[in-house]
């Protein structure tokens, strides 16, 4: 696991993939801070996380969708499910492997934060609160990229599949206001992402947001560890 | 140390393995042979635990891969078709990265090198595997199966894409290796198969076709017992001489090969060997000899008896298909080796 984690933080960097990511992401903080403090000041920085949450949501498909298609393309997949290690171990590898990267990114995006540290004394406790929400959201969305990443062998279908499911979870709050139904509601509350990290963008930490976040992970861990066994099967 | 029962493999209708079954001894090197699309891949995969078979079960050392998939993984190196390389890795980071996989537990640094040393890469140490010649990349396969000395080691088509002098120099390495590894290799090429091996397993659409030791297989399998005589005289004076001799079935001429120099075909009674006889005829006449040999038995007259005894013994047997599905399993060896082209 440690193994094929190392080597894929290795060949986001060995390519330009890693930087690129991480270098939008980081300049996007930037900006949004840049912009929030010219209107306004720290007390808006919820805004700033609000709208990389866009940003992220549209970043994380670049990264994961080589994650597990590009093994099954070169055939690499032959040398990792003919070692000693189990499905899980590969696929637990390769989502910290992508995770690594958004952290880096995320962790980036609070340079701004402790810049403005020196002249004033930024809120702090919701800084921390968005931060961790964007991690916890961000880890989700991951394990969805690595699992519809293991459903081809195209990296471009596997990025533009996890960018459709991105933009559905952004906007399906307004999709569920759209329906008049209290089911549909209730089930549209549950699953939006949205939802669940605005909590965090008030500085609170939520622990059923977290839960759900970390079921989400565990859940597409165990569908794409799912699906790499099913392959052997065919 | 292995063995495969009744292995059978289906992809949706097609069917690639046929109950094949066979054990193979520790220490011994087996070849494996087989046209393209007979299955040979298809088993090396069941082995090595990549894919599943339908039905029929493997044990490595006594250990069911279905059971106790890690322990059995850790028995074998494997270097499949195409080597599972990572294009954006050096060799080095390559191999270091294989041996943290496989969790060896042998010094790095020292394991690394001896094996970088015994198949010749150390001089690509620190390239990009992506920019090395097939060879290299065929050898770095090869370091790769072998990391962590498994006993077990199943090497799919090893030699290809290499020059000559490497092929001989793998061949070798294989030998060698196989004094204290049991080795599974498969091969399309005959001689290949015939220079490394002890034993050979033929498989051929699916079922295994015949299984034996590498020598007696292929004689037993020749049933063609033609020498093939170059010498210098007259052409049909020598072929009236030569078929006065005893336990000669027929001769008869090729054509003139070098200027006063005829090709013949001296067909004899199986189990005899005719040559001192023609040779002390030759020389009594004052025909100068100029060249004798056996006819090879090629590959493709291999699988020609192979099959057709196969097809011939499962008739006997009341198991064999009708004749219309012996068609269509024939009809679909070349779409499965065009399939085998497109994943490469």
């Amino acid at each position: 696991m440690i193994a094929i984690c190392k080597r894929e933080i290795r060949s986001f960097f060995n390519s330009p993939v890693g930087y690129v990511c991480i270098a939008a992401l980081a300049a996007l903080y930037g900006y949004y801070y840049y912009l929030v403090m010219a209107i306004g000041s720290t007390s808006y920085i919820s805004a700033v996380y609000q709208t990389m949450f866009s940003f992220s949501m549209m970043i994380i498909p670049i990264i994961t969708m080589k994650s597990m298609s590009d093994d099954q393309k070169n055939k690499t997949d032959q040398a990792l499910l003919t070692a000693p290690v189990g499905v899980t171990s590969i696929v637990v590898g390769k989502f910290l492997a992508c995770f690594f990267v958004f952290f880096v990114a995320s962790t980036l995006g609070l340079l701004p934060a402790v810049a403005m540290s020196f002249f004033s004394s930024p809120s702090w406790g919701e800084i921390i609160g968005n931060y961790l929400g964007t991690l916890l959201y961000g880890g989700a969305m991951v394990s969805i990229g690595v699992f519809i990443s293991s459903l081809t062998i195209s990296q471009i279908i596997a990025a533009i599949g996890t960018f459709v499911v991105s933009v559905f979870l952004m906007y399906i709050d307004t999709l569920g206001g759209a329906v008049s139904s209290d089911a549909v509601a209730t089930v549209v509350d549950w699953i939006s992402f949205n939802n669940r990290y605005t909590t965090f963008t008030q500085g609170l930490f939520s622990i059923s947001s977290t839960v759900f976040f970390l079921s989400v992970i565990a859940v597409f861990i165990f569908l794409t560890a799912r699906r790499l066994e099913s392959r052997r099967w065919i | 140390m292995i063995e495969v029962k009744n292995l059978t493999k289906r992809y949706g209708q097609n069917l690639a393995l046929d109950r094949v079954s066979f054990t193979v001894e520790e220490g011994t090197i087996v070849g494996f042979l087989g046209p393209n699309g007979a299955g040979k891949t298809t088993t090396m995969n069941i082995i090595t635990g990549y894919l599943s078979a339908t039905s029929g079960e493997v044990t490595v050392s006594g250990k069911n891969i279905l059971e106790e998939p890690n322990e059995v993984k850790k028995l074998i190196g494997y270097l499949p078709e195409l080597p599972p390389l990572y294009m954006d890795m050096t060799v080095k980071e390559y191999l270091n990265f294989m041996y943290d996989l496989k969790k060896v537990k042998l010094p790095r640094q020292k394991h690394i090198q001896e094996i970088c040393e015994l198949v010749q890469i150390s001089n690509v140490y620190h390239r990009l595997i992506g920019n090395l010649s097939k060879g290299y990349k065929q050898r770095v396969g090869i370091a790769q199966a072998l990391l962590g000395n498994p006993p077990v080691l199943i090497l799919d088509e090893p030699t290809v894409g290499l020059d000559p002098k490497q092929i001989i120099e793998i061949r070798t390495l294989i030998k060698n290796l196989g004094r204290n590894h049991t080795v599974i290799l498969s091969s399309h090429i005959l001689p290949e198969v015939q220079a490394v091996c002890e034993r050979i397993i033929v498989v051929n659409k699916g079922r295994l076709v015949a299984d034996g030791a590498t020598d007696t297989l292929a004689h037993d399998l020749s049933q063609d017992h033609r020498l093939i005589l170059r010498a210098e005289g007259p052409e049909r004076e020598m072929v009236h001489e030569i078929q006065t001799l005893p336990h000669v079935v027929e001769v008869y001429s090729l054509g003139e090969r070098e200027k006063g120099v005829f090709e013949l075909s001296v067909e004899s009674e199986p189990d005899a060997d005719i040559r001192r006889d023609l040779f002390a005829l030759l020389s009594r006449k004052g025909w100068p000899m100029m060249a004798l040999k056996n006819t090879d038995l090629t590959l493709e007259d291999l699988f020609l008896q192979l099959t057709s005894s196969d097809a011939a013994l499962h008739q006997e047997n009341e198991m064999d298909q009708d004749p219309a599905d012996l068609e269509e399993d024939l009809a679909e060896v070349p779409s499965e080796t065009e399939k085998g082209g497109e994943d490469q």
